[in-house]
């Protein structure tokens, strides 16, 4: 009954909602629906998810292919709509949506994710069910958060996400440190959006009561025309920025991080290392760095300095790891470092060459642990000296592996390339962080390609481990589980070929951004002065 | 005009093949030899159609690539003398090579693979060749460095294959750091320029723009140089990327790959400060002399021919920093003939004793593989540089440069000179002369045709080479004034007429070198060398120890820091700020403590309590 009178709500909705809307929405009602659908239909579950997320991959698409010809409205968002039911409109909340070139690319490769992400869940075995409408939650909380132009809806998707992270590795996680893992990626992750969360409503608050709102679009013209006071940015800025940062693995509160991903199942962790953690750089570099231009200025250097904990100290560590899967982790905590440094570059080259690296992470990320889990699927295991010579019966994984190490150590025709190397110029360009940028080079250039290429040499290369159980049994993937490595790598390649797709797009954006975060604080004086 | 789309076919054709194999042709073995080689050799008619269509006048077609403010990235090709000499080396002797490895790899079960991977790397090198700035060149760099470790590491189940593959790639990583940042100084100090037209004329209208960084941006370019020319100290992955396919050694460790470097410096010849030449040029005469000593002691073919490679690189390494780059250009061009005819013609003796590489079980191949044998002598000769064949036009370029800048480059480069001689003829005398040294040799028999012809082919390339006019065309090219002799006796007889000290000390090297060859070798049953120098033979036979020098220095101390900061990392960073919040919660009381039952219920429910608290302060105000 409830499922009917929500489809008759879906349907009065149409009419206001565009595209967009239903990108996120569509997971979030195939959730609702698949809680009426019987435990053991299994395969339908299994089939509600990955065809819901087919769909809203295309949607991702189409959206992607029709934004340059859509029209934008006065703040620069496409597709913008409302949800006009959700909000409260006495505390400034309304449920907007709209995507600009900051978001849009984000969007679509969280969307190409998602699909990704729900066709690697052929591994779950137990509770069906409740894993695939985590599943789909946590696919319309992550789309849903990335397209809010409204702070309220921002957080609270990024909620939605987060909570069913934590459950699905508590509950389908694997090894024998889960629950630990659990537990410290919960403690860390809301830690950080507490932090977080205080920030954004003590920013709310610098507005003055009659014209405070949650809306981005109206908070970004606000603070363009006021300067907010600078005891406020002093200390509403590093909330913002730890409270980001925690969610984003900077360090040193990464730890969560590397073993979080290691014990969650494959989905959760693609959609979580790919697209979820982006979600406080998105805030990084939409809110804290317009809003609050001086506090930003002098904080920059020494986020500059953290990011070469995640570059090269993380970097160390995942030369040390042994098990695979925690050294993709380390990995992808290491990345982070160079979007850090882009952001801390605080010019357009340095923020775009962030916003690349933060989708083309997503795409890697995917990717590598999509890859683990199928090897894990396979062989029982992640610890690499019990692997070896896979390359040999996993011809397809083989390359998918290779391919994705290559991306992870920054090699050109990946999208990973163009963003590393933009944020290289971007910081060079800032005299004060050229040591900085030195180290990050050495970081991304050989220590990445060190455990890169370490992993493929212990897990593809070698001679093949004939005595292992699993040495019989390991089958190279079907035409159906290549697909989503198939299309995780074509995204890759076909970004990286032709990076202007994405950044013609982002270009605007960061350059208002960047404008607002380096020359607003002097306008803003002159403003003041003048009456 | 239609020709500008030649260009283009040259450089993505490999690509293209590349693909289509990989995607769709892996299980058909004809179809994507087929792929491969056709496009390479149409690359080669279309490179000779662009010689035709458009004379050396300088071309460039562009397209932008990256637009963001002041960094500005073209993806753009150019066509001039230069790139188009080194286009018909690149294609010309890649096909020969391509041919060739139909034979070779004939009945390897990843034969697609294979011409996949010698595909990509054919578009990886015509795209540094064509490349019209410095970051697109950087892009093609690292690519022709992954194509190289999918080829080093071909056979990937050979632990040694893998280890070399990771080897070659990480040092080259080195080498791309530093070129890297060279490319960041330059782009900074320049005002974002990347195109070396602008740049070279930029920095001829103001000498003085680079300021102080000019000495050390050119280094640092240096740096790709030396990874990817295997120059010392990064010299140490050519020899161990003799692991790949023999083909692949020859295409790649003797003909291209390691010449990226000697021509990227000819390309960006304009930045360097004559300071940085000097370093350059003792670098190149260093890693000469070097290489030269190690292969005196070497018994594996290939390895031999891998340090006899290293120390020609140097040789053109020295020539660009001896300010004759058209003198590097030409040794380069010369030796990518014979070095590519040597490794074929290994890579025959190795298939004809079914992959015994050891030259000390091989001896009197002479009668069984003839053609082979000629053709090998052939390329010896002409790398030992015995007047007329090209190897003597080339090196004497080289040696009249250091005669005229330096003194003790001369005599370094004229003791190498004789060093090559004597190795090349100890590999000789043992390998094809004497008594056969194991029962391998009495089954060996010469190789198939598609193998042959390509030797044959590079046989006549080494000996004409020398006398073609390549050298004029180089300096043409890479300098303004050019006074080169026309017409093939002119060209025979110019090196005694311009630099007679530097020639007849070259000729005088090979002959002391052929004679201590074939004092020692020519029916020696075992190496006498080793009794005769004791421990200078041990260090030159285990390299002078660079591999052990690294492995206890530079990759122990990264290891060390590495093992520091995993212990960090789980013992302190991530206990103290677990701690942290253990001891917060004893502060903090009931709520956090809640938080520690492990409870995942408890978790979410905590949070839903926390955003009520702070929306309640939010609307209590």
């Amino acid at each position: 009954m409830f499922s009917f009178a929500s489809l008759r709500l879906c349907a009065f909705a149409l009419k206001k909602m565009t595209t967009l809307t239903y990108i996120f929405l569509l997971p979030l009602l195939a959730a609702i629906a698949l809680a009426f659908v019987p435990r053991n239909f299994a395969v339908i579950m299994r089939a509600v998810a990955v065809g819901v997320t087919f769909v809203t991959m295309l949607l991702g698409i189409l959206m992607f292919w029709q934004f340059n010809g859509a029209t934008a409205d006065a703040n620069g968002y496409k597709f913008v709509s409302t949800i006009p039911w959700l909000g409260a409109e006495s505390l400034g909340i309304a449920c907007k949506f709209g995507v600009d070139g900051l978001n849009v690319g984000l969007v679509l490769m969280g969307a190409i994710v998602a699909f990704a992400a729900a066709c690697c869940s052929f591994e779950i075995k137990t509770r069906e069910k409740e894993f695939y409408i985590l599943l789909l939650v946590m696919t319309g909380g992550i789309l849903g958060a990335f397209m809010s132009t409204d702070l309220f809806f921002f957080y609270f998707f990024h909620e939605l996400a987060l909570v069913p992270t934590f459950i699905m590795i508590g509950v389908w996680g694997r090894g024998e440190r889960k629950n630990f893992a659990t537990f410290q990626i919960t403690i860390y992750l809301s830690i950080g959006a507490l932090l977080a969360l205080i920030g954004l409503i003590a920013l709310y608050l610098q507005l003055p009561t009659d014209v405070r709102t949650f809306d981005i679009p109206t908070l970004t013209k606000y603070f363009a025309e006021h300067t907010m006071a600078a005891s406020a940015q002093n200390f509403i800025f590093p909330l913002l920025l730890f409270g980001f940062g925690i969610l984003v693995s900077l360090w040193p509160f990464h730890s969560w991080a590397a073993l979080g991903y290691g014990s969650a199942p494959s989905a959760t962790a693609m959609l979580h290392a790919g697209v979820l953690k982006k979600f406080g750089l998105y805030g990084l570099i939409r809110v804290a760095l317009p809003f609050m231009p001086q506090a930003a200025q002098s904080w920059m250097q020494i986020l500059a300095w953290l990011c070469l904990g995640n570059v090269l100290y993380v970097g160390w560590v995942a030369m040390r790891q042994k098990n695979l899967n925690l050294l993709i982790g380390n990995s992808s905590v290491a990345h982070m470092g160079m979007i850090f440094l882009g952001i801390a570059s605080l010019n357009l080259i340095g923020v775009t060459g962030a916003v690349v690296i933060m989708i083309a992470h997503g795409f890697l990320a995917a990717l590598t642990f999509g890859l683990s889990g199928y090897i894990y699927n396979q062989t029982g295991t992640l610890e690499m000296s019990e692997l070896g010579g896979l390359a040999k019966k996993l011809r397809f994984i083989g390359v998918a592996f290779v391919m994705a190490a290559m991306a992870g150590c920054g090699l050109p025709g990946f999208l990973n390339f163009v963003g590393e190397v933009t944020v290289f110029f971007g910081a060079w360009q800032v005299p004060a962080l050229r040591l900085v940028t030195v180290l990050a080079v050495w970081g991304a250039l050989i220590i990445g390609a060190v455990y890169m290429l370490r992993a493929v040499r212990a897990v593809m290369h070698g001679p093949a481990q004939e005595d292992k159980t699993y040495a019989t049994n390991v089958t190279d993937a079907n035409l159906w589980r290549k697909l989503p490595y198939a299309i995780l790598i074509a995204s890759l390649l076909v970004f990286g070929f032709f990076p202007r797709f994405l950044t013609d797009k982002i270009k605007p954006v960061t350059e208002q951004i960047v404008n607002m975060a380096t020359t607003g604080v002097a306008k803003t004086i002159v403003a003041q002065s003048k009456p | 005009m239609k020709y500008e789309v030649l260009p283009w076919v040259i450089l993505f054709l490999p690509l293209v093949a590349a693909g289509i194999i990989t995607l769709f042709t892996l299980k058909n073995e004809k179809v994507s030899a087929t792929l491969s080689v056709g496009a390479i050799v149409i690359g080669f008619f279309a490179t000779v159609l662009c010689f035709r269509a458009f004379r050396f006048s300088p071309q460039e077609f562009t397209i932008n690539w990256l637009d963001l403010g002041t960094l500005q990235v073209d993806f753009g090709l150019r066509l001039d003398p230069l790139s188009l000499m080194m286009l018909l080396i690149v294609t010309g002797v890649g096909s020969l090579i391509h041919i060739y490895s139909i034979g070779y790899m004939k009945g390897d079960p990843a034969f697609s693979r294979f011409f996949a991977c010698l595909s990509l790397f054919t578009f990886s090198m015509l795209g540094i060749v064509l490349s019209n700035n410095f970051l697109q060149m950087f892009i093609f760099w690292e690519l022709v460095g992954v194509s190289s470790y999918l080829l080093i590491g071909f056979w990937f189940e050979k632990a040694s294959a893998a280890d070399a593959a990771k080897k070659a790639f990480l040092t080259n990583r080195v080498g791309d750091f530093g070129f890297m940042l060279g490319i960041l100084i330059l782009w900074v100090t320049l005002h974002g320029t990347l195109n070396f037209e602008l740049i070279k004329h930029y920095v001829q209208d103001n000498p003085a723009a680079l300021g102080g960084a000019a000495m050390l941006a050119g280094l640092l370019i240096f740096c790709g140089a030396v990874g990817k020319s295997a120059q010392f100290p990064l010299h140490v992955w050519l020899p161990d990327a003799m692991e790949g396919p023999t083909p692949v050694s020859a295409l790649i460790h003797a003909a291209t790959m390691v010449a990226a470097g000697v021509y990227m410096l000819c390309r960006v010849f304009f930045i360097f400060t004559p300071d940085a030449l000097t370093v350059i040029s003792w670098v190149g005469g260093f890693t000469a002399l070097l290489a030269a000593l190690i292969a005196v002691q070497q018994n594996d073919i290939k390895r031999i021919l891998a340090y006899s490679t290293l120390s020609q690189l140097g040789y053109m390494v020295m020539g660009v920093g001896l300010a004759a780059p058209e003198a590097g250009m030409f040794h380069l061009t010369t030796h990518a003939f014979f070095k590519a005819l040597l490794f074929l013609g290994a890579g025959s003796v190795i298939h004809a004793m079914h992959h015994e590489q050891d030259i000390w079980k091989m001896g009197a191949l002479r009668k069984k593989m003839p053609v082979t044998y000629w053709t090998f002598m052939v390329g010896t000769l002409a790398l030992a540089g015995v007047w007329p064949l090209s190897g003597f036009f080339s090196k004497d370029a080289i040696l009249a440069a250091a005669h005229h800048h330096s003194l003790p480059l001369f005599i370094l480069a004229v003791g190498v000179a004789g060093l090559t001689t004597f190795y090349m003829f100890r590999l000789v005398f043992v390998t094809f002369f004497g008594e056969a040294k194991s029962h391998d040799v009495d089954h060996a028999h010469e190789s198939p045709g598609v193998m042959v012809w390509p030797l044959r082919v590079l046989a006549i390339l080494s000996i004409i080479a020398g006398v073609i006019g390549i050298e004029g065309l180089f300096a043409g090219a890479l300098k303004s004034e050019g006074e080169h002799p026309h017409g093939i006796v002119a060209q025979l007889i110019y090196p005694f007429q311009h630099a007679p000290v530097a020639a007849c000390s070259g000729l005088a090297a090979f002959a002391i070198g052929l004679f201590a060859a074939w004092k020692l070798y020519a029916n020696a049953k075992s190496d006498p060398l080793p009794a005769k120098l004791g421990g200078l033979s041990r260090a030159m036979a285990n390299r002078f120890y660079f591999d052990e020098i690294y492995e206890a220095t530079v990759i122990r101390i990264h290891d060390a820091i590495a093992t520091i900061s995993d212990w960090i990392d789980r013992w302190i960073v991530e206990g103290l700020c677990l701690g942290l919040v253990r001891g917060g919660t004893d502060l903090t009381g009931r709520a956090l403590r809640l938080a520690q039952t492990g409870n995942l219920q408890t978790y979410a429910f905590l949070f839903v309590v926390g955003v009520a608290v702070v929306l309640w302060f939010v609307l209590g105000k």
